[in-house]
This record gives C-alpha cells, sequence and structure tokens, in this order.
C-alpha cells in the first residue's frame, strides 16, 4: 500500500472519538460495538435462561398424565413465554445482537459498526421489550404459544397487546440491526477484503440481516393487525364479517420461516470459523459455502406455507411450496458434507469449542433429515402439530443454533475477556450436554408419531413412561449447564491470560489484542487473501501480520 | 460404514410400523411407505456423517509429538466431489418431490360411495352430524369397517384439527371453511381421535374415541341413535308455515343456524351466505328454480339440506329441527327481508 | 489531490486503479445505503398489507362486499394530484438547491409542504364521508389500515420537510452538503409511489 493511501486512511479515520470516561457512557449508553455486543450476551443469555426454567416447569409438569403442578392457563402461559424468549428475545439477539456486534466489525478490520449511535438506539429497544413482555405475567398473560394464532390467541384478553407490543419493539432494534450490518459489510471492509476474501461469518451476519430486512417488518404488519383485531376489533381474522384466519398465518410464517434461518445462519457462520481454525487447514470449499447460504436466504422466502399444510391450501398450492422446501436440503447438505470434508488431512485440536461443533454437526444432521420428512406434505399429515415436531425443531434450534452458540462462546471467550476457560471443565460439559440432549429430545421423535399433539397439558396415560424418561433427561441437561456458570465465573477470576491468538487463528479479530482496544484497529489493516490459508503467512498488511499463529491454550 | 448403513435400511425394510404404531385406514399406506423411503436415505446420511466426523477426529487428531504449529493439508476443494453432494442429493429430492405429490393427490380424491360425515371443532369437543340423524350429537362415534369416509371438518370458534394417528392423516379444523378429508377404515377397533392445533386452556383434553365396527354393528348403533332422537322430537307435527312464530324462529337462528350464517347480506358469509332478505335480495342467487325463492322454497332447503356450488348444508335431521322448528325459522327469515 | 491506490481501486472493482480522496471518503458515506435500506424495509410493511388487502378481496365472493362502497374516485384522484405535484416541486425544490439558487429552494418546498398538508385535509375529508368503518367489513379493514399507515408516512414526511426547510435557513445545507435533504426527498418520493398503488388498489381495481 502506498504511503498515499495510508495517509488518507489516517487522515479519514484518524480517531474518530476518544474513549469514554463516565462509566455510564462507558457500559451503559456505550456506542463501541464491542460493549453493545457484550450488552446483547448478557441480556439474551438471561432470556435463554428465563426461556430454560420456563421449559422445566413444561417438563415437570408432564411427568404425569394429568399433573397439577400446573393449571392448563399456567401451562400455555409456560409454553408462550417459553418459545416467544427463545425466538425473539434469546436466540435472535444472541446470534445477531452479541456474535454479530462482537465479532463482525472485528472481522472486517472496521473500528465500528456504520451507525454507532443507531446501534446504542438498537440495543435499548431490548430491555424495554422484555420488560414489557415480562409485566404482562401480572396483567393476564399470552397463552397460545409462541405463534399466537387467531382466533384463539384473541380470546386471551390483553395478554395479546403486551405480546404484540413487545415482539414489536425487538423487532424494531432487530430490523435497525439489521440495516446497520448490512451497510457496514458493504461499505466498511478493509481495503483488499473483497466479498470472496471474507470470513463466512461475515458471509452469514451480511446474508442474516437482508433476511431481517425483508422478514421482520412483514411480521411487524403481522403483529400489527393481531393488534388492530384485539383493541379496534378491525376483521382481519373474523370469518363473520369477511375476514379469514389462515391471512394470519400467511402472514406470520412470511416471517418465521426466515426467521429460523435468521436463527441458524449466523451459527453456520460460527461453525464455519470454529472448524478450520481448529483442523488447523482451509475450510473445503469457501465458495459453495458462501453460495448455499445466500441460496437458502433465497429460497427461505419461498416456503412459508410448508407450516401450514394443514390448514386447508388444497393440492396445488402445497405442491410448489413442498417441493421448494425439500430443495432447502441441497444446500444444507452441501454445508454440513463440507464441513465435514474439512476434518479430512487437518491437525485437529479436539477443544471445547471444537467438540460442541463436532456435535452440532451431528445434531444438525438429525434435525436436517426430520425436517426433510416434515417437508412431505403426506408425511406432514401424520406429523404436524404433534411432538414429532417438537423434536425437529429442537434438534434444530437446540442441536444446532445452540451448540453452535456455546461454541461461539467457548472460541470467543478468551478474545472478549482476555481469559482462558478451563478446557477439562468445558469437555465435562460437552459431554453431558450432548448425552442429556438427545436423551431428552431423541424420544419425542416416537412420542410424536405416536399419537402426542404438542401444547397439551394433560395427555393419553400411554405416553407417561416416556414422558417421565424425557422429563429426566430435560432436569440433567438443564444441570449440565451449571458447568459454563462455573466455568465462566472461574475464568473471569482464575482464568490464564489468552493473549492476543490462543488459538493460532487466522481471522483478524485475533490479529489484535485480548480484549481488544477501544479503538480496534489503530491503523486499517489491508487484506491479501482469504484468512484460511493455514501453513501460509499471515494475509495482512504491517503490524497485522505479526501475531504468532502458533496455538497457545 | 456401508455395511452399517445397509444393515439399517434392511432393519428400517422389515420393522413393521403396523406394529409400533397400528394402520386402521386404507389412506395410510402411501404415508408409511413413503416415511420408511425417506429412512432409507436418512440412515446412510447418519451414518457417513458420524462415521466421519469420528473416523477423522480419531485419525487426524493433533498428537503430542507434532509441534504445536503444525497445519493439516492445504485443501481447499475437490470441485467434482462439490459437484457430486449438490448433484446427488438434488435427484433424491426429486425424486421424493414427485412421490409425494402423487400421494398427496391421491389424499385428496374422494371415493364413490363415501360415508359423509360432518365433524365441527368446538372448544374443547367434537361435534358430530350423521346424515338421517336427526341431531348432532358430541363425543364417541361410529364409523363402519371398509366403507369410504368423507370428513367434512369445520369449526364453530377457534382453529382445531383433527387428527386420528391410526389413519394417519390429520387436518385443521378452519372457522369460515370446510375441509374434506378422504379415508377407509380397515381395522376394527377403538382409536383416538385428537386435536392437535392449539385451541385453548382445554386443549389436553380434547380428546375422543372413533370405534370402527362391523357394518352391523354399526347398523344398530345408528338405529339406536335414531330412536333416541326420535323419542326426543316426538312432539313434532306437520309442517305448517302459517303457524310459524318469528320470536321462536330468531331463538332457534341464533342457536343452530348462526353458527354458519349471518343475519346479513348474501356476501357476508360465515360458512355459508349471510340470510337477510332471503326472499327479495337481487344480490342473492336463485337457489332454486331460477326465480326468486318462496317461503316453501326456503323450507324446502331447511328439511332437506342443499348441496350446490356454494357449499353444503345438512338437513333438518341433522340439524335436529322439527316441523314447527322449520315454520319458525321461515316466519323469522320473512321478517328479517325487505 | 490524486494518489496511486492499486489495492484500494483493484480490489473494489474500480478497475481504473486511481481514487481521489473525496471519492474514497464517499465509497465510505456509509448514509446513503443505510437511508435506501430502511425505505426498503419500510417497503415491506405496505407489501405486506397489500398482500393482506388482495387476500382478503380473494376470499370474498363480492368486493368490497355487499353494504360497503367504494371510496370516492374523483376525491382519489385529486388526492393524487396533489400528491403528484408535491412530488414533483420536491425534485425542482432539490434542483434549485444544487444550482444555489436558495430562494427557489425555499419557494418549492413550501409549495411541497403545503400541497402534502392539502393531501392530508382530503384524506381527512374521506375519512369523514366514506360509507365503510374500520370494523365493519374486511374491505374497511384493509382500507382504514392502509390508508392510515400512509397518510401517518405522509405526516411524518411533512414535519421532516418542515424541519429540513428550517434547518436550510440557518445554513445547515449547502449544495455540496446536503444529505438530509436528499433523504427527506427521496422519502417523499417512496410516499408518492406507495399512493398510486393503494390508489388503484381502493379506488379502481
Amino acid at each position: 500500500m502506498s504511503t498515499d493511501t495510508i495517509e488518507i486512511l489516517r487522515r479519514t479515520e484518524a480517531p474518530i472519538h476518544p474513549a469514554p470516561e463516565s462509566f455510564v457512557r462507558k457500559y451503559i449508553f456505550s456506542i463501541d460495538h464491542k460493549v453493545i455486543g457484550v450488552q446483547y450476551f448478557i441480556v439474551s443469555g438471561l432470556m435463554i435462561l428465563l426461556s430454560g426454567l420456563f421449559a422445566e416447569a413444561i417438563r415437570v409438569q408432564l411427568t404425569a398424565p394429568h399433573n397439577t403442578f400446573l393449571t392448563p392457563q399456567q401451562f400455555d402461559e409456560a409454553f408462550t413465554f417459553h418459545g416467544t424468549l427463545m425466538v425473539w428475545f434469546g436466540a435472535i439477539p444472541m446470534v445477531t445482537g452479541a456474535f454479530g456486534n462482537f465479532v463482525m466489525p472485528l472481522q472486517i478490520g472496521a473500528r465500528d459498526v456504520a451507525f454507532p449511535w443507531l446501534n446504542m438506539f438498537s440495543f435499548w429497544t431490548f430491555p424495554p421489550a422484555v420488560l414489557i413482555l415480562l409485566s404482562s405475567l401480572a396483567f393476564g398473560a399470552p397463552n397460545s404459544g409462541w405463534t399466537e394464532y387467531p382466533p384463539v390467541s384473541l380470546q386471551a384478553g390483553v395478554g395479546i397487546v403486551f405480546w404484540t407490543t413487545a415482539v414489536f419493539t425487538v423487532g424494531i432494534g432487530a430490523t435497525l440491526t439489521a440495516l446497520n450490518f448490512l451497510t457496514t459489510v458493504i461499505k466498511m471492509r478493509a481495503p483488499g477484503m473483497t466479498f470472496t476474501r471474507m470470513p463466512l461469518f461475515v458471509w452469514a451476519s451480511a446474508v442474516t440481516a437482508v433476511l431481517s430486512l425483508v422478514a421482520t417488518t412483514a411480521l411487524a404488519s403481522a403483529l400489527g393487525s393481531l393488534f388492530l383485531s384485539h383493541v379496534f376489533n378491525v376483521p382481519f381474522y373474523d370469518p363473520s364479517r369477511g375476514g379469514t384466519v389462515v391471512l394470519f398465518q400467511h402472514m406470520f410464517w412470511f416471517y418465521s420461516h426466515p426467521a429460523v434461518y435468521i436463527l441458524i445462519i449466523p451459527v453456520f457462520g460460527i461453525v464455519s470459523e470454529i472448524i478450520p481454525t481448529f483442523a488447523r487447514k482451509p475450510i473445503f470449499g469457501y465458495k459453495l459455502i458462501a453460495f448455499s447460504t445466500v441460496s437458502i436466504a433465497l429460497l427461505s422466502f419461498m416456503v412459508w406455507a410448508h407450516h401450514m399444510f394443514t390448514s386447508g391450501l388444497g393440492p396445488w398450492v402445497t405442491l410448489p411450496f413442498m417441493i421448494l422446501s425439500m430443495l432447502i436440503a441441497v444446500p444444507t447438505g452441501i454445508k454440513i458434507f463440507s464441513w465435514t470434508a474439512t476434518l479430512f488431512g487437518s491437525n485437529l485440536r479436539l477443544t471445547t469449542a471444537m467438540l460442541f461443533v463436532l456435535g452440532f454437526l451431528s445434531t444438525f444432521t438429525i434435525g436436517g433429515i426430520t425436517g426433510i420428512m416434515l417437508a412431505s406434505v403426506p408425511v406432514d399429515w401424520h406429523e404436524h402439530a404433534t411432538y414429532f415436531l417438537v423434536a425437529h425443531i429442537h434438534y434444530v434450534l437446540f442441536g444446532g443454533t445452540l451448540m453452535g452458540v456455546i461454541g461461539g462462546v467457548y472460541y470467543w471467550w478468551p478474545k472478549v475477556t482476555g481469559r482462558l476457560m478451563s478446557e477439562s471443565l468445558g469437555k465435562w460439559h460437552f459431554w453431558l450436554t450432548f448425552i442429556f440432549f438427545n436423551a431428552t429430545f431423541l424420544p419425542m421423535h416416537f412420542v410424536g408419531l405416536l399419537g402426542m399433539p404438542r401444547r397439551v397439558a394433560y395427555y393419553d396415560p400411554a405416553f407417561q413412561g416416556l414422558n417421565l424418561f424425557i422429563s429426566i433427561s430435560a432436569f440433567l441437561l438443564a444441570g449440565s449447564f451449571l458447568l459454563l456458570f462455573v466455568n465462566a465465573f472461574w475464568s473471569l477470576k482464575k482464568g490464564a491470560a489468552a493473549g492476543p491468538n490462543p488459538w493460532g487463528a487466522r481471522t483478524l479479530e485475533w490479529m489484535i489484542p485480548s480484549p481488544p482496544p477501544y479503538y480496534n484497529f489503530k491503523e486499517t489493516p489491508e487484506v491479501y487473501a482469504t484468512p484460511y490459508g493455514y501453513g501460509e503467512p499471515l494475509p495482512y498488511s504491517a503490524p497485522y501480520n505479526s501475531v504468532s499463529t502458533t496455538p497457545t491454550y | 460404514m456401508a455395511a452399517i448403513s445397509a444393515i439399517l435400511i434392511v432393519l428400517i425394510a422389515i420393522w413393521p410400523i403396523n406394529n409400533t404404531l397400528a394402520v386402521a385406514a386404507t389412506s395410510d399406506y402411501g404415508i408409511d411407505a413413503l416415511f420408511k423411503f425417506m429412512l432409507y436415505f436418512a440412515a446412510p446420511i447418519f451414518v457417513f456423517v458420524n462415521g466421519y466426523v469420528l473416523y477423522f477426529a480419531r485419525r487426524y487428531k493433533h498428537r503430542r509429538d507434532e509441534p504445536a504449529d503444525a497445519v493439516g493439508i492445504p485443501l481447499y476443494g475437490v470441485v467434482p466431489l462439490e459437484i457430486w453432494w449438490t448433484v446427488l442429493p438434488a435427484l433424491l429430492m426429486v425424486v421424493l418431490g414427485i412421490w409425494s405429490a402423487v400421494t398427496l393427490f391421491g389424499l385428496y380424491k374422494p371415493q364413490a360411495g363415501a360415508l359423509n360425515v360432518e365433524a365441527i371443532g368446538h372448544q374443547w369437543k367434537f361435534e358430530l352430524r350423521y346424515p338421517g340423524l336427526k341431531s348432532s350429537f358430541y363425543g364417541d362415534f361410529y364409523l363402519p369397517i371398509d366403507r369410504p369416509v368423507t370428513m367434512n371438518i369445520t369449526s364453530a370458534d377457534v382453529v382445531h384439527s383433527f387428527w386420528v394417528p391410526q389413519f394417519r392423516v390429520k387436518l385443521d379444523m378452519v372457522p369460515g371453511m370446510v375441509q374434506q378429508l378422504h379415508f377407509t377404515p380397515t381395522q376394527i377397533g377403538n382409536y383416538p381421535l385428537v386435536c392437535t392445533e392449539f385451541c385453548g386452556i382445554g386443549h389436553g383434553d380434547m380428546r375422543t374415541t372413533v370405534h370402527v365396527v362391523s357394518q352391523a354393528d354399526y347398523d344398530k348403533w345408528f338405529s339406536g341413535e335414531q330412536q333416541q332422537v326420535a323419542a326426543a322430537s316426538a312432539s313434532a307435527g306437520a309442517l305448517n308455515l302459517a303457524a310459524g312464530v318469528v320470536s321462536k324462529g330468531q331463538a332457534i337462528f341464533e342457536q343452530k343456524c348462526a353458527v354458519c350464517h349471518n343475519m346479513a347480506g348474501f356476501a357476508q358469509k360465515k360458512v355459508g351466505p349471510g340470510l337477510q332478505n332471503i326472499f327479495s335480495d337481487p344480490a342473492h342467487p336463485k337457489l332454486v328454480d331460477g326465480s326468486a325463492p318462496t317461503p316453501e322454497d326456503v323450507a324446502g332447503i331447511i328439511e332437506k339440506g342443499y348441496s350446490g356450488d356454494i357449499g353444503v348444508m345438512p338437513n333438518a335431521q341433522a340439524n335436529g329441527l322439527s316441523s314447527s322448528d322449520v315454520a319458525n325459522l321461515v316466519a323469522y327469515l320473512k321478517s328479517q327481508s325487505k | 489531490m490524486t494518489v496511486h491506490t492499486e489495492a484500494l481501486g483493484h480490489e473494489h472493482g474500480h478497475g481504473h486503479g486511481i481514487m481521489t480522496q473525496e471519492e474514497y471518503i464517499e465509497q465510505r458515506d456509509t448514509r446513503f445505503l443505510g437511508f435506501l435500506l430502511f425505505l426498503f424495509t419500510d417497503s415491506i410493511f405496505f407489501t405486506a398489507y397489500i398482500f393482506a388487502a388482495l387476500y382478503l378481496r380473494s376470499a370474498a365472493p363480492v368486493w368490497p362486499p355487499v353494504g360497503v362502497e367504494r371510496p370516492d374516485v374523483n376525491l382519489g384522484a385529486v388526492n393524487a394530484i396533489l400528491l403528484f405535484g408535491s412530488g414533483i416541486t420536491a425534485h425542482y425544490a432539490m434542483h434549485r438547491l444544487k444550482e444555489s439558487r436558495i430562494a427557489g429552494y425555499i419557494w418549492f418546498t413550501i409549495a411541497t409542504i403545503i400541497l402534502g398538508s392539502l393531501f392530508l385535509g382530503g384524506q381527512a375529508y374521506e375519512y369523514a364521508h366514506i360509507h365503510a368503518t374500520w370494523s365493519g367489513s374486511s374491505f374497511g379493514a384493509a382500507f382504514f389500515t392502509l390508508t392510515g399507515l400512509h397518510g401517518f408516512h405522509v405526516f411524518v414526511g411533512v414535519i421532516y420537510l418542515i424541519v429540513t426547510l428550517l434547518q436550510s435557513l440557518g445554513g445547515t445545507y449547502t449544495p455540496e452538503r446536503h444529505f438530509g435533504l436528499t433523504a427527506a426527498t427521496l422519502y417523499w418520493h417512496f410516499v408518492d409511489v406507495i399512493w398510486v398503488v393503494l390508489f388503484f388498489l381502493f379506488y379502481i381495481y
């Protein structure tokens, strides 16, 4: 790079703003993407925990066919809060708000996202939304599941007003974050970082942002119509005044199908970062992985009605949705096969992060296969809205999203805190979680196929044995997460200093100290090649090519 | 890994689904075969992905005697391999798609001579209407073996779902809309009918039993039901339209007809059309013979039921209406017409 | 200042290998792209409800339903002309500013604001006289939700234009630097285009 260019970069990007001094500006109303990422991590982490507690309450209720632990009303609220908290308040802010905010700008060599103030605003829509949702517990909680199909959801009274307002509010933040991220990826990449040199997590973040920009606003419309139906008695969903209830399902799933890809695509990105780092070789088929991410995103807008195969669309409408849904298996398969192939000829380090990713490969494959089964309309007629569906979604969202997220936590924890976590505790955590995850959700396939519908507070006594087994496994699964908390606190107190690059990784975030300084990169780095060229010199301009890539954990 | 996959496939092939969850209707065989077909290709995918992950994890694990900064081979991709694992799954999905489509259209095909039963979801019970029975009833119901059945399903309040696991088929009961399920029970037995679409606090208990019985047992049950109903409405007399009372008609309308009809213009439909101005509204189609309907025509439709391009309405027996009820209804409808 | 930046020019696909400092700064200017993305996501809001309106229409045997009358097409047309006129004046206001003819800019902007306000008045008159209610029928549900959402956008647009006008009186915008104004004009055109669709959907189709 010529000295003139460096001069330009210095002049256009010289200290944008000095690091804030006051506690409030530093930790609360911070505009630093790293602090906002950690804020998202803490709040969405708490939401995942809370959601998990609701799930455990569900499992306690289901230990007996006619348990009196919860009333049906409380049970309905429990699964509604479980789903709502997990989807909008836990997993989506975790994969976009937390991981996207912290990692993505570092990986493209930027000092911050494109709109730091907007970023702060996005985050601060989140805690109020949580408060609105949780306060509904005092005034009459929503109780028709996270899907809130009318007309039954409109019978729930004021709960639906809290629910729509809360999800709408958190949706504003999600949309603005997406807008911010997409602009950042398009405009703020370091010089020389072409699209085909971007780390795969950046690809994933950008594609997720596109999904979120299109879909979240559609969700806002669906929520708006539900809100208006309740508050102003607008007859969108009242057949006696010309409305039609299936309309809501269309509007809702036009968002919520892409939403499951908003949940999983960043995790594909996380997995694509962790695998080459610990396999210590280039990711297999970089371009095809990036391409498959884009094609999954495109297809995800054309398959929403596969959630409605029993809603009376008729054979000619369901047919194209069925074929397109099956086609999603192709790009998803490409990813699974490419990740597995990356392990071939590797020099594999089985760290905790890597174990979680290998666990992800195993469980997500099952979730993908059951997804194909549900995509076939005739089979869906048997399996829809049963525990088979519950098992499928948990293999995708727990075995997929959450496994990848935990892997990502173990992977980037040293970068965020500057300290290493305990590997031996981490491995115990992995094995317990992996075993009890499968013990919890695998049997759900069978109870579903045998005839147990989902969202039932009481069930046929014939299923008691399996349900008891599932519940006990679920308690143990929850218990296994204690090891993660112990590990985190231990690391913060006593963990060894991590150094800039403990794993010997090659993406840009590892080229700067841990935790990164306020300005991230003193000078904007220049990028000469893809980051995954293990065994070759680092493809960055000085001083960013002088970090050691020897693992030191 | 190929051997393990082959063993799994054989096990799947000889596994009788019937023993795990009984099959009790013809519509099921296509669905079970499809399900097995998917297990056939799921098994090798699962075995190979997990097998290679485990194998590579052992084979290429970093050894202590290697230098700390050892790296793997610089392999960025193998294009032919990538083409294979794009094209093969795509072909597989096309086969699966065609097979599913054929099965799907079969599920929608009505059968000749089918017994037409109506099932209406309520919070939180199933209402059944049989042709030839004067009134509907809730709960347990009977179907004769080996006779095709068409279930006309809808809902009176929120979305419910109609699922008999042993019949394999399920469709939602959607308010404002009638869907048809076609199947033929083939095994005598008692099977659960469950609601799978969340419908409120009683959802978990919204279950009843379908009794699939021999034709003789079915006839016995059916005549029993008929006698019960006949006894209940023994006071019914001959139709006398002049004796209709508007207020009584209104009460019956709100109790029974309002489930499907609005007292509003023709277009304001619920399940059936709105019934205001039925005798004079030009927007109202000529239901009977091309001219504006007379009170006698309307009474005839209520008594005999209707089946045509705007929908299906059960007859007075199925609706549990006596002759005097019909007269009262016609009087009420007249009072609501300009 | 012109500098040779092989890496920059080449890698970003410009091909000429030379980039002025202004070009580099412009390339890094994120605001325009961000605003376009905002308009895009906002358009999805309308798209979803337009889809809902078409869906409700397809489910109805007659449209609008019996007992509901379409709004007066003449009034809608007058409103459309008002809004298009305001789009034209907004366009010329922008031009005048770029040509440094400040007085022309101010008068055109005031015209835009007045036309926009007249549109809102027309909408209010429409609401007062239409034979349909929000809660009465599916047509009313779609009509009031969509035109209400659009009217709200026009209202925000009028406020936005007033703010930019006051700002420019204070000298915020120059012929070279006027992003806030560009955004306001773009937003105003966006609102215009939406009305074309709504006019067709409720008054004609």
